[in-house]
């Protein structure tokens, strides 16, 4: 099976000087969900900006190369890249509120994509948003074309973002934090709909998460990224077991657990824990 | 001193609700906490769990009089502080502290990190000498584990941990005997958290100190809480030890909470179990105590029996007489007519711990809407079906919301949402019946109540005796109903039939009608 996205040696460092990413390899197959985790500092989100080409101004690629299917997309003219995004690779970003125009309404921002990447009618691009609104089953689907984003609860705002992610059939979508925001039992819908809807388009998905209990939910294959390299890397199986690498290992021990007593949390060795604020410091001056 | 450190009685709080109501108007109240009692030993920690909008932010901001409740009593270290005015209350702020969510937020950034933990100490009069309450903040700030040499750094240059122990250590330097922690950790990273929650660990170990604290997480405060109380729409719908409510829920929406939190273990199908539809919450009949009306015949009696094999705790099977007895000793028998106002009042009083009220009761006159009979059947319908439905609803409401939420489920019909001519006057009841569930789902949802409405096809009971075939078994229908329950969906389109009616009526709503309109 050849991946769709196949990142190889990717270096990402800060501008002044300093690593953010370090030689960091992996790839996602077709109808794979592909879980990117650490703490903050790790470097998973910077590995999704690059994918994405919106680094922040400080940051820049030193070096590595980020395969999609058999393009670079490091030396992809900017206007062939541009086109790939919506269209190709889409996002599926961790805040429902801001990922939406507050201003525009719902049927507004999903047609736009359908009309203007797939040269869609305005009539049969209502029609196919509607149609994508009842695939992420939202009821009444109809009504909600019509009303601006502030007038739905974040799990409706987020299941619109997830069918404009979908909308154009991409082959890679990248979701960031997409469940951090909502409430726990929005959280689980929104989780399973995200994986019945990339199984069902057979997407590759790669996604970023603190969260090693979502990661054991909704993963396939795991890369476990430490003050940005790579500690581990497998299947969810390798990564959930208890030969899992010590670093891992440190974060589920720290990690609460509502069917354990509290003795049973452990707090990040202290040498663990100075590294990881470290690299945190180093993200701060990337994000200022 | 003995005796709780908190003791908090019938506490409610109602605030204006801006977004409602017409601009320059005096926007209507919103009740945000109904009725919470509360013991909090010295010493011990109370954790207070649920999702945004049940009220917890809310309660822990009125415990430590931030926001003044409405009624109730509050009672700390044995002094009513429930209406004490700001003055009077600044005896008693040194001994009851509160740590926010977001430090980056709550701290001064003009302000080296020694004079924000040194504020409450000269604020609320514990020192009246800079120098000493400095001396104190530099000892509050080693306490939260940072070292006093933090006291002269800024809170810009801190990490969110580092920030979260000077909200920790503010909180402390006034010796306080209560600390209330909202939502203290949810910002953090793992490694971050569990250090956190290690430090108010030991702090109120050695402080001696009573911990509320307030968190969307079960994980994070399984690890602190002593007790814990589940909120849903202002009210606590569970309150246990921490080992029993987590490890033997009793109510439905605490199993739905738990069962929602993804633990990092392998679990294939976790996605898939018990989806819950977004806006109807699930119901489990299991250890419910449910009233059914119209138990003599048809579904009803068949509901008598499902549910009992469901796990109900008890059933109250109404019939207009009263009549009827049951093997199974959780059934009992009400005599209950849905037109008679006075039954319906009686059976709010003598069912007062009922949870699921099933509204199964209904009459059939088979009348086209422009006969007239001796009888109308037009208004008896309506008297009957709608009617009846919604006083039940509005007896019941208050009952099942003091109970701790639960369910109401209306029994309407395929009906309700296509006229079939030949018995216009039903199908308008019905529709009414649609309508006015709809009405209430909203009303109810903040108050912990689900509210199912159910669209059944023809069903083969004595009342459709001159109904054509193809009429679904009584069974099936209860079955579906149940399960539609139990899985959260709001309306319920039970048998083949009302399916079809329904996917046709997405479809290609003329075609329907059209088809319907035939029936003359």
């Amino acid at each position: 099976m050849s991946a769709i996205l196949d990142i190889r040696d990717l270096r990402v460092t800060l501008r002044r000087g300093g690593h953010l990413v370090r030689d960091v390899s992996l790839s996602v197959n077709a109808g794979e969900v592909h879980g990117l985790v650490g703490e903050s500092g790790a470097g998973k989100t910077m590995i999704a900006r690059a994918v994405l080409g919106i680094l922040p101004d400080a940051v820049k690629v030193s070096g590595g190369k980020i395969g999609f299917r058999g393009d670079d997309l490091l030396q992809l003219a900017p206007k062939r890249f541009r086109a790939l995004l919506g269209r190709e690779i889409a996002l599926i970003p961790q805040d429902p509120l801001t990922g939406l125009n507050p201003a525009r309404r719902i049927s507004a921002q999903m047609t736009d994509m359908l009309r203007h990447h797939l040269g869609q009618s305005r009539q049969e691009a209502r029609a196919n948003a509607l149609r994508l609104l009842q695939e992420v089953q939202i009821r009444d689907a109809g009504q909600v074309l019509d009303r601006y984003p502030h007038e739905l609860s974040g799990g409706m705002r987020q299941r619109v973002l997830i069918a404009i992610a979908f909308s154009a059939e991409p082959s890679l979508i990248v979701a960031d934090e997409p469940t951090t925001a909502l409430d726990v039992t929005v959280q689980k819908q929104i989780l399973r709909l995200i994986r019945q809807m990339q199984e069902r388009h057979g997407t590759a998905v790669l996604f970023v998460t603190h969260d090693l209990g979502v990661v054991a939910k909704v993963c396939h294959q795991v890369t476990v990224l430490h003050t940005g390299q790579v500690v581990e890397q497998g299947g969810i199986a390798e990564i959930m077991s208890t030969g899992a690498a010590p670093f891992t290992r440190a974060l589920m021990g720290a990690t609460p657990r509502y069917d354990q007593p509290a003795d049973a949390l452990h707090p990040v060795p202290a040498h663990i824990h100075r590294e990881l604020l470290a690299a945190a410091r180093r993200f701060d001056e990337a994000n200022p | 001193m003995t005796g709780p450190l908190l003791q908090v009685r019938d506490l409610t709080l109602s605030l204006p609700d801006r977004s409602r109501g017409k601009l320059f108007a005096k926007p209507p109240m919103t009740d945000i906490l109904r009725g919470i009692s509360l013991d909090l030993p010295r010493g011990e920690s109370l954790g207070i769990v649920g999702e945004s909008g049940s009220g917890k932010t809310s309660l822990g901001r009125t415990l430590v009089r931030l926001y003044q409740p409405t009624s109730g009593q509050i009672l700390f270290d044995g002094a009513d502080i429930t209406t004490l005015d700001e003055g009077a209350m600044r005896t008693h702020r040194k001994h009851m502290q509160m740590i926010f969510q977001d430090p980056q937020s709550s701290l001064n950034p003009r302000r080296r990190v020694g004079e924000i933990v040194a504020q409450p100490v000269l604020a609320l009069g514990v020192e009246r000498d800079r120098r000493a309450a400095l001396k104190r903040a530099d000892l509050a700030l080693d306490r939260a584990g940072l070292g006093h040499a933090f006291a002269r750094r800024y809170p810009h240059e801190l990490s969110g941990g580092q920030r979260q122990r000077v909200g920790i250590a503010r909180a402390i330097a006034t010796e306080p005997r209560l600390i209330v922690a909202d939502e203290i950790v949810s910002g953090l990273d793992v490694s971050t958290q569990a250090q956190i929650l290690a430090l108010l660990n030991d702090l109120k170990q050695d402080m001696g100190l009573s911990l509320i604290f307030i968190s969307h997480d079960l994980s994070v405060v399984r690890v602190l809480a002593d007790r814990v109380m589940v909120m849903l729409g202002g009210r606590v719908v569970e309150e246990g030890t921490s080992a029993d409510v987590f490890q033997g829920p009793r109510h439905a929406y605490t199993r739905q909470l738990i069962d929602a939190v993804p633990l990092p273990v392998i679990e294939p199908g976790w996605l898939d179990t018990k989806p819950a539809t977004e806006g109807t919450r699930m119901v489990d009949i299991k250890g419910q105590t449910v009233l059914v009306t119209g138990t003599s015949r048809g579904i009803g009696r068949v509901f008598v029996d499902a549910l009992l094999a469901a796990g109900a705790a008890r059933v109250y099977a109404a019939t207009r007489d009263g009549s009827g007895s049951h093997s199974d000793a959780r059934v009992v028998a009400v005599k209950l007519d849905v037109t008679n106002s006075a039954d319906i009042s009686t059976a709010a009083q003598t069912c007062a711990d009922t949870t699921v009220l099933i509204n199964n009761a209904g009459i059939n006159f088979n009348s086209k809407l422009l006969e007239t009979d001796q009888v109308d059947a037009a208004a008896a319908e309506i008297t009957t079906n709608y009617l009846g439905t919604l006083n039940m609803c509005r007896a019941f409401a208050p009952v099942i919301e003091g109970n701790g939420g639960g369910a109401i489920v209306n029994m309407a019909s395929i009906l309700a949402r296509v006229n079939l001519p030949l018995m216009g006057s039903l199908c308008a009841s019905k529709a009414a019946v649609y309508s006015m569930t709809q009405g209430i789902r909203a009303e109810l949802a903040s108050k912990g109540i689900a509210v199912f409405a159910v669209l059944p096809g023809a069903v083969d009971t004595d009342m459709t005796k001159d109904f054509p075939p193809p009429k679904a078994a009584p069974a099936d229908i209860v079955a579906e109903v149940l399960a539609g329950i139990q899985a959260g969906e709001a309306d319920i389109y039970a048998g083949d039939m009302a399916k079809g009616v329904s996917g046709g009526l997405a479809a290609d709503r003329p075609a329907v009608i059209a088809e319907m309109a035939g029936y003359v």
